[in-house]
């Protein structure tokens, strides 16, 4: 036994050796941190307009509709869970607001934002539902209510409606005092208020606690069930209003609108150091990797970077976030 | 007293002896009475079970099921491989570069395979090296793959013709057996008697089960898991060269989604995603199940949208019922 731990620790020391900064963190948001200033710094140097402000009101505008979806499934993924059908309900909610929208005064604005919220959050609790009192994989649940409910979108495939709408209008798009866009308000508030609930409630610890040890949990009286399907709900909710921002943003809702948001966003989350099997994560590290990944998009434009290039640039930057992230949490024993 | 409640026992046992595979082939005849009946019903002739339908939807299924049986052995470990699409998008752009540029058909067949256990290697590396969780890494990978499918091709769709290529999806046995399935079949025989009859299939499942415990009883746990990730890299090639030659053109689009559509096949079958349980068998049921369903939907002229609904409420209920049958059987005992 002594021989394996000997032979781990070498192995370890090498990986300090080779990624010095990075492996000496706890958390991740340090590292992160630097990283997005070098990679800043690389972007000003090669682009003049890239530390302007016009530019930076464009990527948080870009991104906010991921950022938001980042919210809800930061809290499943803490958890302990995993929810890929964010996309589609993100898709389905644009599609039928803008549907009871289409007709002016048919049904009043405010209605149609409830109904909205509340589509998502029925459809969070039908994933938690099956995910706790049926007991199926919370993967294998959501690439099956994400089929479903992509299937649902095409219903009004034919409809095609465009947003008059001036509420959901600037919703979207607006900006507060010229400057900050409103999108960036919600994404602060929402990772604000939700920080705070992860750190000062019961509730927020208890979502550490059944990340962490999900048997235990439940030994120490938690309601396990009862809390992982909030924490669907929540996610359906971000998934909704994500939704009706996506479709501000766009102007019309069509049924394919947030296919493959779900990879996007588990980059983002994955990279700002939330734990796949869950029990870690902070929104400070999140929000990071949010403004790492729309940079990267913003800059790599900048820089003329080919299309498809990057395609490959951002599935390497997952697979180096998540290595990372592996390299880090090494357990002292792992020999499997 | 006792002879009795061993009857009794035995009845119950009897009860819940209909194994899930058994299950699902029952469910299959019955499906396919069904699409049988209705087609006789809706064209009044048999259109189903005609040579038209059925070699193509063949051909269809066994690209699909050689991925799913070699995916199966690696998610019975308990890793999963979801770069399998990407992997299909690279190997038939990389094949009709190759073929454009006048290379030997042979050996673009063997450089594409090549290239597939090359993909197979990086991933088995970054999941059993570095340690990261297999789900994330092979959907980071798939859209590496992806995009250098994308940067060889340009974003376009280059025609593939070459005789080797052209035999490889379209070539026929016999005159009516498609080429693609006797590779399937070969690849159900192999991975079922590793499976089923040999010790490293024993091994795979003792991996699934408890890693710690296997790795203690001397399986070089690692170096398992990292050659099936090799074999699942080569199994995607394969399948991707299958889909240049069945649609004659090499394109990066090519085997979008397919990951969902094998992992489900592979679920449906029984496999459970945490690892230690799962029938090459039961994965042959869950592909034939979900291309019939397919091909009967379609024959039966329902919406592509309305099949995507039909396909994700049916894996639910599938799993589900394998749950409620599990959490039964151990109130049993």
């Amino acid at each position: 036994m002594n021989n394996l731990e000997a032979k781990n620790s070498k192995g370890k020391n090498l990986s300090k050796k080779f990624l010095g900064l990075f492996t000496q963190t706890k958390t991740p948001t340090p590292s992160l941190i630097i990283l997005y200033i070098i990679m800043a710094v690389i972007f000003a140097v090669s682009n003049d307009n890239f530390l302007t402000i016009v530019n930076f009101k464009g990527i948080f505008n870009n991104f906010a509709v991921y950022g938001i979806m980042a919210a809800g499934i930061t809290i499943v993924m803490i958890a302990g869970g995993f929810d890929l059908s964010i996309g589609s309900i993100a898709g389905l909610v644009g599609i039928v607001s803008a549907v009871l929208l289409m007709r002016e005064g048919f049904i009043p604005t405010p209605l149609v934002v409830i109904i909205a919220l509340v589509m998502g959050c029925v459809m969070g609790l039908i994933n938690g539902l099956i995910i706790t009192k049926v007991g199926i994989n919370p993967i294998i649940t959501t690439l099956g209510t994400l089929a479903t409910i992509r299937g649902i979108c095409y219903f009004w495939a034919k409809l095609n409606p465009r947003i008059y709408n001036d509420f959901i209008e600037g919703l979207g798009r607006k900006f507060l005092g010229n400057v900050i866009p409103y999108t960036t308000i919600y994404i602060v508030v929402i990772f604000v208020i939700l920080s705070l609930i992860l750190k000062f409630t019961r509730f927020g610890r208890d979502i550490y606690t059944i990340g962490g040890n999900e048997s235990l949990a439940r030994l120490a009286g938690i309601k396990v069930d009862r809390i992982k399907i909030i924490t669907y709900v929540i996610s359906g909710l971000f998934a909704a209003f994500a939704g009706l921002v996506l479709i501000s943003q766009l102007g019309s809702g069509r049924p394919e609108y947030g296919d493959g948001a779900e990879l996007e966003v588990l980059t983002i989350v994955v990279l700002g150091g939330v734990a796949v099997g869950g029990g870690k994560g902070n929104f400070l590290g999140v929000f990071i990797a949010l403004l790492i990944i729309g940079s990267i998009s913003n800059g790599m434009v900048m820089m003329d970077v080919p299309v498809y290039l990057r395609m490959v640039v951002k599935g390497a930057l997952l697979v180096f976030a998540i290595s990372l992230d592996a390299i880090r949490n090494r357990r002292r024993l792992q020999l499997y | 007293m006792a002879e009795t409640r061993l009857q009794e026992s035995n009845k119950e046992r009897k009860k819940v002896g209909i194994s899930n595979t058994l299950m699902l082939f029952i469910v299959l005849v019955i499906m396919i009475a069904f699409f049988g009946i209705t087609s006789q019903i809706k064209f009044g002739q048999q259109f189903f079970f005609s040579i038209l339908n059925i070699i193509p939807m063949l051909s269809n299924i066994s690209y699909i099921g050689i991925i799913a049986c070699i995916l199966t052995m690696l998610l019975i470990t308990g890793e999963m491989d979801f770069s399998i699409g990407g992997n299909i998008g690279l190997t038939s752009c990389l094949a009709a570069l190759l073929l454009s540029k006048g290379i030997n058909g042979v050996l673009v067949v063997l450089i594409c395979l090549a290239v597939g256990i090359l993909m197979g290697v990086f991933n088995g590396f970054i999941v059993t090296r570095l340690g990261v969780n297999s789900i994330i890494a092979t959907i980071g990978t798939m859209s590496i793959w992806r995009g250098i499918g994308y940067t060889l091709s340009n974003g376009e769709s280059m025609l593939a013709f070459n005789p080797v290529i052209d035999y490889l999806g379209r070539g026929t046995i016999f005159k009516y057996i498609p080429f693609p399935i006797i590779l399937f079949i070969i690849v159900i025989i192999l991975t079922y008697i590793i499976m089923n009859r040999s010790k490293i299939g024993r091994r795979i499942y003792a991996i699934g089960v408890n890693p710690m415990a296997s790795y203690l009883s001397g399986t070089n746990v690692k170096g398992i898991k990292f050659l099936l990730f090799i074999f699942c890299g080569a199994a995607a090639s394969l399948g991707g060269l299958i889909l240049t030659s069945l649609s004659a053109v090499g394109m990066p689009q090519h085997g979008q989604g397919l990951e969902l559509t094998v992992v489900s096949a592979v679920i449906l079958g029984g496999t459970a995603l945490s690892g230690g349980k799962g029938q090459i068998l039961g994965t042959l049921a869950g592909v034939l199940i979900l291309s019939i369903l397919y091909n009967g939907l379609t024959m039966l002229n329902i919406m592509y949208f309305y099949i995507q609904i039909i396909r994700g409420i049916v894996l639910i209920l599938v799993v589900a019922t394998y749950e409620i049958r599990q959490s039964r059987a151990l109130r049993r005992v």
